[in-house]
Protein backbone atom coordinates (compact mmCIF):
# COMPACT_ATOMS: atom_id res chain seq x y z
CA UNK A 1 0.00 0.00 0.00
CA UNK A 2 1.26 3.47 -0.89
CA UNK A 3 1.40 6.34 1.56
CA UNK A 4 -1.32 8.26 -0.26
CA UNK A 5 -4.61 7.05 -1.69
CA UNK A 6 -7.07 8.38 -4.26
CA UNK A 7 -8.12 11.22 -1.94
CA UNK A 8 -4.78 12.96 -2.57
CA UNK A 9 -5.63 13.01 -6.27
CA UNK A 10 -8.96 14.64 -5.34
CA UNK A 11 -7.05 17.34 -3.46
CA UNK A 12 -4.78 17.85 -6.48
CA UNK A 13 -7.86 18.23 -8.69
CA UNK A 14 -8.96 21.16 -6.52
CA UNK A 15 -5.82 23.09 -7.46
CA UNK A 16 -6.29 25.57 -10.26
CA UNK A 17 -4.83 28.77 -11.67
CA UNK A 18 -6.55 30.83 -8.96
CA UNK A 19 -5.01 28.59 -6.26
CA UNK A 20 -1.74 27.36 -7.80
CA UNK A 21 -0.25 26.25 -4.47
CA UNK A 22 -3.40 24.73 -3.01
CA UNK A 23 -2.02 21.21 -2.61
CA UNK A 24 1.08 22.39 -0.80
CA UNK A 25 -1.06 24.63 1.40
CA UNK A 26 -3.26 21.66 2.33
CA UNK A 27 -0.21 19.56 3.13
CA UNK A 28 1.29 22.29 5.32
CA UNK A 29 -1.99 22.61 7.22
CA UNK A 30 -2.25 18.83 7.53
CA UNK A 31 1.15 18.52 9.17
CA UNK A 32 0.36 21.42 11.48
CA UNK A 33 -2.93 19.75 12.48
CA UNK A 34 -1.55 16.24 12.75
CA UNK A 35 1.51 17.34 14.72
CA UNK A 36 -0.75 19.07 17.21
CA UNK A 37 -3.17 16.13 17.42
CA UNK A 38 -0.34 13.64 18.00
CA UNK A 39 1.08 15.89 20.69
CA UNK A 40 -2.35 16.18 22.36
CA UNK A 41 -2.67 12.41 22.29
CA UNK A 42 0.75 11.87 23.81
CA UNK A 43 -0.13 14.24 26.63
CA UNK A 44 -3.41 12.41 27.16
CA UNK A 45 -1.63 9.05 27.30
CA UNK A 46 0.47 10.38 30.14
CA UNK A 47 -2.11 12.45 31.96
CA UNK A 48 -5.05 10.04 31.66
CA UNK A 49 -3.74 6.49 32.03
CA UNK A 50 -6.02 3.78 30.64
CA UNK A 51 -8.62 6.35 29.64
CA UNK A 52 -9.29 4.51 26.38
CA UNK A 53 -12.39 6.52 25.54
CA UNK A 54 -10.44 9.77 25.69
CA UNK A 55 -7.51 8.31 23.74
CA UNK A 56 -9.94 7.00 21.12
CA UNK A 57 -11.57 10.43 20.77
CA UNK A 58 -8.21 12.07 20.07
CA UNK A 59 -7.32 9.40 17.54
CA UNK A 60 -10.69 9.79 15.83
CA UNK A 61 -9.81 13.43 15.12
CA UNK A 62 -6.46 12.42 13.65
CA UNK A 63 -8.13 9.77 11.51
CA UNK A 64 -10.45 12.40 10.05
CA UNK A 65 -7.50 14.64 9.31
CA UNK A 66 -5.62 11.80 7.56
CA UNK A 67 -8.70 10.94 5.51
CA UNK A 68 -8.91 14.48 4.17
CA UNK A 69 -5.60 14.27 2.34
CA UNK A 70 -5.52 10.53 1.66
CA UNK A 71 -2.75 9.65 4.13
CA UNK A 72 -3.70 5.97 3.93
CA UNK A 73 -0.94 4.34 5.96
CA UNK A 74 -1.37 6.86 8.74
CA UNK A 75 -5.11 6.31 8.65
CA UNK A 76 -4.59 2.57 9.01
CA UNK A 77 -2.41 3.11 12.06
CA UNK A 78 -5.13 5.34 13.51
CA UNK A 79 -7.60 2.50 13.04
CA UNK A 80 -5.17 0.05 14.62
CA UNK A 81 -4.81 2.34 17.63
CA UNK A 82 -8.59 2.56 17.97
CA UNK A 83 -8.87 -1.23 17.77
CA UNK A 84 -6.35 -1.45 20.61
CA UNK A 85 -8.45 1.03 22.58
CA UNK A 86 -11.43 -1.24 22.03
CA UNK A 87 -9.40 -4.16 23.36
CA UNK A 88 -8.15 -1.99 26.25
CA UNK A 89 -4.56 -2.81 25.39
CA UNK A 90 -2.12 -0.14 26.57
CA UNK A 91 0.79 -1.95 24.97
CA UNK A 92 -1.12 -2.23 21.70
CA UNK A 93 -1.97 1.48 21.75
CA UNK A 94 1.63 2.46 22.44
CA UNK A 95 2.83 0.24 19.61
CA UNK A 96 0.30 1.70 17.17
CA UNK A 97 1.23 5.23 18.18
CA UNK A 98 4.91 4.58 17.50
CA UNK A 99 4.09 3.20 14.06
CA UNK A 100 1.83 6.17 13.40
CA UNK A 101 4.58 8.62 14.28
CA UNK A 102 6.96 6.76 11.98
CA UNK A 103 4.49 6.92 9.10
CA UNK A 104 3.91 10.62 9.86
CA UNK A 105 7.65 11.33 9.58
CA UNK A 106 8.03 9.25 6.41
CA UNK A 107 5.07 10.96 4.75
CA UNK A 108 6.40 14.40 5.64
CA UNK A 109 9.77 13.53 4.13
CA UNK A 110 8.21 12.13 0.96
CA UNK A 111 5.93 15.10 0.46
CA UNK A 112 8.74 17.57 1.08
CA UNK A 113 10.76 15.80 -1.62
CA UNK A 114 7.74 15.75 -3.92
CA UNK A 115 7.15 19.48 -3.67
CA UNK A 116 10.85 20.16 -4.07
CA UNK A 117 10.80 18.11 -7.26
CA UNK A 118 7.67 19.92 -8.46
CA UNK A 119 9.38 23.26 -7.99
CA UNK A 120 12.29 22.01 -10.09
CA UNK A 121 10.32 20.49 -12.95
CA UNK A 122 7.41 22.95 -12.96
CA UNK A 123 3.67 22.24 -13.48
CA UNK A 124 4.21 20.04 -16.59
CA UNK A 125 6.10 17.54 -14.49
CA UNK A 126 3.19 17.21 -12.07
CA UNK A 127 1.28 15.11 -14.61
CA UNK A 128 3.61 12.20 -13.91
CA UNK A 129 3.61 12.26 -10.11
CA UNK A 130 5.87 9.56 -8.71
CA UNK A 131 4.03 6.87 -6.78
CA UNK A 132 4.06 7.49 -3.05
CA UNK B 1 -16.68 32.58 11.91
CA UNK B 2 -15.47 33.20 8.40
CA UNK B 3 -17.29 33.83 5.15
CA UNK B 4 -15.94 32.78 1.76
CA UNK B 5 -17.42 33.57 -1.60
CA UNK B 6 -16.79 31.88 -4.93
CA UNK B 7 -16.40 34.04 -8.01
CA UNK B 8 -19.78 34.26 -9.71
CA UNK B 9 -21.44 32.48 -6.78
CA UNK B 10 -25.06 31.41 -6.78
CA UNK B 11 -27.23 32.08 -3.80
CA UNK B 12 -26.63 28.69 -2.14
CA UNK B 13 -25.48 29.52 1.35
CA UNK B 14 -23.49 26.74 2.95
CA UNK B 15 -22.38 26.56 6.57
CA UNK B 16 -19.46 24.23 7.26
CA UNK B 17 -19.04 23.22 10.89
CA UNK B 18 -15.65 21.58 11.36
CA UNK B 19 -12.95 21.94 14.01
CA UNK B 20 -10.00 20.36 12.14
CA UNK B 21 -8.35 22.94 9.91
CA UNK B 22 -7.25 20.67 7.05
CA UNK B 23 -10.74 19.18 6.81
CA UNK B 24 -12.20 22.69 6.77
CA UNK B 25 -9.79 23.74 4.04
CA UNK B 26 -10.53 20.82 1.72
CA UNK B 27 -14.28 20.77 2.22
CA UNK B 28 -14.72 24.53 1.97
CA UNK B 29 -12.75 24.51 -1.28
CA UNK B 30 -15.04 21.82 -2.69
CA UNK B 31 -18.06 23.93 -1.70
CA UNK B 32 -16.55 27.02 -3.35
CA UNK B 33 -15.88 25.03 -6.53
CA UNK B 34 -19.57 24.16 -6.48
CA UNK B 35 -20.28 27.90 -6.39
CA UNK B 36 -21.54 28.03 -2.81
CA UNK B 37 -21.22 31.00 -0.50
CA UNK B 38 -19.40 29.40 2.43
CA UNK B 39 -19.48 30.32 6.10
CA UNK B 40 -17.18 28.47 8.49
CA UNK B 41 -17.84 27.58 12.12
CA UNK B 42 -15.34 25.80 14.37
CA UNK B 43 -17.83 23.87 16.49
CA UNK B 44 -21.50 23.18 17.05
CA UNK B 45 -21.99 26.13 19.39
CA UNK B 46 -20.71 28.61 16.79
CA UNK B 47 -23.17 27.11 14.33
CA UNK B 48 -26.07 27.43 16.78
CA UNK B 49 -25.06 31.03 17.53
CA UNK B 50 -25.20 31.89 13.83
CA UNK B 51 -28.78 30.67 13.66
CA UNK B 52 -29.62 32.55 16.87
CA UNK B 53 -28.27 35.70 15.19
CA UNK B 54 -30.79 35.16 12.43
CA UNK B 55 -28.34 33.97 9.78
CA UNK B 56 -29.92 31.83 7.07
CA UNK B 57 -28.37 28.88 5.31
CA UNK B 58 -29.54 26.47 2.62
CA UNK B 59 -27.26 23.65 3.71
CA UNK B 60 -25.20 22.91 6.81
CA UNK B 61 -22.43 20.31 6.91
CA UNK B 62 -21.45 19.11 10.37
CA UNK B 63 -18.48 17.17 11.58
CA UNK B 64 -19.45 14.87 14.43
CA UNK B 65 -16.93 15.22 17.25
CA UNK B 66 -16.01 18.82 18.03
CA UNK B 67 -15.12 20.67 21.22
CA UNK B 68 -17.82 22.57 23.16
CA UNK B 69 -20.71 21.16 21.11
CA UNK B 70 -20.84 18.16 18.74
CA UNK B 71 -22.52 18.09 15.34
CA UNK B 72 -25.51 16.00 16.49
CA UNK B 73 -26.00 18.24 19.56
CA UNK B 74 -26.03 21.31 17.30
CA UNK B 75 -28.56 19.71 14.95
CA UNK B 76 -30.92 19.06 17.87
CA UNK B 77 -30.74 22.71 18.95
CA UNK B 78 -31.07 24.14 15.44
CA UNK B 79 -34.02 21.94 14.55
CA UNK B 80 -35.65 22.94 17.86
CA UNK B 81 -35.50 26.55 16.66
CA UNK B 82 -37.87 25.57 13.88
CA UNK B 83 -35.20 25.35 11.18
CA UNK B 84 -36.78 22.36 9.47
CA UNK B 85 -36.09 23.41 5.86
CA UNK B 86 -32.33 23.66 6.09
CA UNK B 87 -30.58 20.61 4.67
CA UNK B 88 -28.45 19.16 7.47
CA UNK B 89 -25.63 16.84 6.40
CA UNK B 90 -23.49 14.84 8.80
CA UNK B 91 -19.90 14.28 7.68
CA UNK B 92 -17.53 12.03 9.60
CA UNK B 93 -14.80 9.42 9.35
CA UNK B 94 -16.30 7.74 12.43
CA UNK B 95 -17.85 4.38 11.57
CA UNK B 96 -20.71 4.89 14.04
CA UNK B 97 -21.53 8.45 13.05
CA UNK B 98 -24.42 7.75 10.71
CA UNK B 99 -26.76 6.57 13.44
CA UNK B 100 -25.76 9.50 15.68
CA UNK B 101 -26.65 12.00 12.95
CA UNK B 102 -29.77 10.43 11.50
CA UNK B 103 -31.33 9.82 14.92
CA UNK B 104 -31.29 13.57 15.67
CA UNK B 105 -32.79 14.76 12.40
CA UNK B 106 -29.97 15.06 9.89
CA UNK B 107 -31.18 14.70 6.31
CA UNK B 108 -28.14 12.91 5.09
CA UNK B 109 -24.87 11.36 6.21
CA UNK B 110 -21.76 11.30 4.04
CA UNK B 111 -18.59 9.54 5.18
CA UNK B 112 -15.27 11.35 5.16
CA UNK B 113 -13.43 12.07 3.03
CA UNK B 114 -16.17 14.01 1.28
CA UNK B 115 -15.62 14.15 -2.49
CA UNK B 116 -16.75 16.52 -5.20
CA UNK B 117 -18.72 13.76 -6.93
CA UNK B 118 -20.62 13.05 -3.69
CA UNK B 119 -21.28 16.68 -2.77
CA UNK B 120 -22.16 17.88 -6.28
CA UNK B 121 -25.53 16.09 -6.51
CA UNK B 122 -26.40 17.15 -2.95
CA UNK B 123 -25.81 20.81 -3.79
CA UNK B 124 -27.75 20.43 -7.04
CA UNK B 125 -30.68 19.03 -5.08
CA UNK B 126 -30.59 22.08 -2.80
CA UNK B 127 -30.50 24.37 -5.85
CA UNK B 128 -33.45 22.56 -7.43
CA UNK B 129 -35.48 22.76 -4.22
CA UNK B 130 -34.74 26.46 -3.86
CA UNK B 131 -35.85 27.11 -7.45
CA UNK B 132 -39.06 25.11 -6.91
CA UNK B 133 -39.80 27.00 -3.69
CA UNK B 134 -39.47 30.30 -5.57
CA UNK B 135 -42.03 29.32 -8.23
Amino acid sequence: MGHLDEQFRQVEDLQDEASPNFVEEVVVVFFKDSGRLISNLEQALEKYPRDFNRWDAYMQQLKGSCSSIGASRMKNECMSFRDNCGQRSVEGCMGSLQKLKREHAILRQKLESYFQLLRQVGPAGAATRPAM
Amino acid sequence: MMELKAKGSTSIKALLVEDIEVCRLVLSTILLRLHCEVTLAMNGKEAVDLFLEGKKFDIVLFDKNMPIMTGPEAIVKIRAMGETDVKMVGVSADDHAMEAFMSVGADLFVPKPMRMEALGPIIQEVINKKKNDMV
